[in-house]
């Protein structure tokens, strides 16, 4: 499509807006200060939105009451404009070429019915999640605690794939390129590349099946990339091309873009930004509240069932402690049993409060190797947030 | 666009009509394998392959109205094209030199078609209605965010 062509119809969409196809009916520029707006999407339910083009849309915390985040309130977040609305199954194919003996052209069937298929339940973040609680803020989606979400993800391993095509001596990395396409010619196309070490750990792999469905159009459909443990930038949606490389892989979005202070946590101070910087990778520790959700009333003296969910990179969760007195004093929380080490890992606490007042909950989740949560946090560009969460409730 | 996504996509900016369902996979049936992998045989996974190939989905509009003010028109004419205003509305307020390193970095990193002289104009724009007074160097935006 030409540019000319292209504003044409977003003028037509603008049109379309001004003539009542909101979804909502707050639409101005009154939403400034409004709190949140929900949106619905297709194969959607009610989202909070963030951005409607490209979409970027956040789970609400009470889904997480659930293990698996139910499709259809899974995060959602695209880069670019062009983002696929419409796939055909019969031409649809995953490409497997660069340096590789057999480049392979495969069909979505042909990934179900020619290689073993693999499950893993593993939670997908947002390297932002978190960004508005930064201080100073920071630009950039505005996001919660709710992108993040997790799921059984079931397809196929990038191993078996890459043994199919035989990957030549002296590859290096391996390349992930979706169906989503810039809106301008000067705009990068968004690809993203992980070590061939990593590629063929087993467990990266290409998912087709999301909670035993097929993937929501605007969380990847009809495939998706899958990486354990790491930052949702890697989880490449709409999965089209699969490139092996003799050579490091290099683009703005690694080059530039998705990069973290090279020191502890990803963390550098306002006042003296850090000189090197790396490529965001594996999540760190953290823990979110369920219930209750901040500015919920609770009631004294009665057992009040608090919750939340916690997660790593893989490690795993051993211990998750909740405080109720803004941090003086804390106990250990009950965890439920470990769904999968990729998983949230749900915790418990019954708490009681003697008498009416405010009350400042929180809680620090500690990991199989000693990582536990930041007292505080920032980098410039808002990534990585696991402060210890403070839930401000009153009782009465 | 490369021909391999030419064929499969459809950027239908809410002017497709067509909306189809996708069937859903059944009957499956696990066993552990340890370490969070679970090997999945699958005895009849119904997909819509044959009966629906092609799957489309309308994408809502949403985009919010913005007030009359300097710089408005160069606002709309370069910055809509590839995202929405919303792009603007979620932020918090920001200084004027936060607001200037975002529109530089739309201009230079990205090649979003502004001349320096536009580039001022909805730099004043965004400053008008989402700004703050400034507080010293406020953070300078980055990538990928």
């Amino acid at each position: 499509m030409d540019r000319r062509g292209f504003l044409r119809i977003v003028g037509a969409t603008g049109a379309a807006a001004l003539a009542g196809s909101c979804n909502r009916m707050n639409s101005a520029v009154g939403t400034l200060s409004s709190p949140t707006n929900l949106i619905r999407f297709p194969e959607k339910t009610e989202m909070i939105l963030l951005t409607d083009r490209p979409p970027q849309l956040e789970t609400p915390i009470h889904y997480f009451r659930q293990d698996l985040t139910p499709n259809e309130a899974f995060f959602v977040r695209w880069h670019l404009e062009g983002i696929p609305t419409s796939v055909d199954l019969r031409t649809f194919r995953l490409n497997v070429s660069g340096h590789v003996r057999q480049p392979l052209q495969l069909s979505v069937d042909e990934l179900r019915s020619r290689f073993d298929p693999i499950s893993i339940v593993a939670v997908n973040q947002c390297s932002g999640n978190s960004r508005s609680f930064f201080e100073p803020h920071v630009p950039g989606g505005q996001w919660k605690h709710g992108a993040v979400g997790n799921a059984k993800w079931t397809g196929v391993s990038i191993k078996s794939i890459l043994d199919r095509a035989q990957v030549k001596a002296g590859a290096v990395d391996v390349s992930f390129n979706g169906l989503d396409v810039p809106p301008l010619p000067s705009i990068a196309d968004f690809v993203k590349a992980l070590s061939i070490d990593h590629a063929r750990d087993g467990e990266v792999m290409v998912a087709y099946s999301m909670n035993d469905q097929p993937l929501p159009m605007v969380n990847g459909f009809p495939l998706r990339l899958v990486v354990p443990g790491w930052y949702g930038t890697y989880w490449v949606k709409a999965l089209s091309d699969i490139t092996v490389l003799p050579q490091a892989f290099s683009n703005f979005w690694t080059d530039k873009a998705y990069r973290i202070p090279a020191g502890p946590n990803g963390s550098e101070s306002p006042k003296a930004l850090a000189k090197d910087t790396i490529p965001i990778n594996r999540f760190n520790v953290r823990s979110i509240f369920v219930r209750p959700e901040p500015e919920e009333t609770v009631h004294p003296g009665i057992p009040n069932e608090i919750e939340g969910v916690a997660f790593d990179s893989g490690y795993g969760i051993r211990r998750v402690e909740v405080s109720t007195d803004g941090g003086t004093s804390w106990a250990d929380a009950r965890l439920d049993p470990e769904i999968g080490k990729y998983s949230f890992r749900r915790w418990r606490a019954s708490w009681t409060p003697r008498n009416r007042g405010q009350y400042r909950l929180m809680a620090r989740a500690t990991n199989a190797v000693g990582d536990t949560q930041s007292k505080e946090q920032w980098n410039r560009s808002g990534f990585m947030w696991n402060v210890i969460q403070q839930v401000d409730v009153k009782v009465d | 666009m490369t021909p391999k996504t030419k064929s499969a996509i459809v950027l239908s900016l809410g002017l497709t009509v067509l909306a189809a369902g996708c069937g859903h996979p059944q009957n499956i049936s696990q066993e552990e394998t340890g370490r969070g992998v679970t090997n999945i045989k699958m005895e009849s996974m119904l997909v819509s392959n044959a009966d629906i190939p092609v799957h489309t989905i309308v994408m809502p509009h949403d985009e919010p109205l913005f007030p009359p003010g300097r710089g408005r028109e160069e606002f709309v004419t370069a910055c809509v094209v590839c995202h929405s205003p919303r792009y603007i509305t979620m932020q918090p307020r920001f200084s004027r030199a936060t607001w200037l390193s975002e529109v530089k970095k739309m201009q230079d990193v990205y090649g979003a078609h502004i001349s320096d002289d536009q580039a001022v104009q909805i730099t004043d724009y965004l400053f008008s209605i989402n700004g703050k007074a400034s507080t010293g160097k406020g953070p300078k935006g980055t990538y990928g965010e």
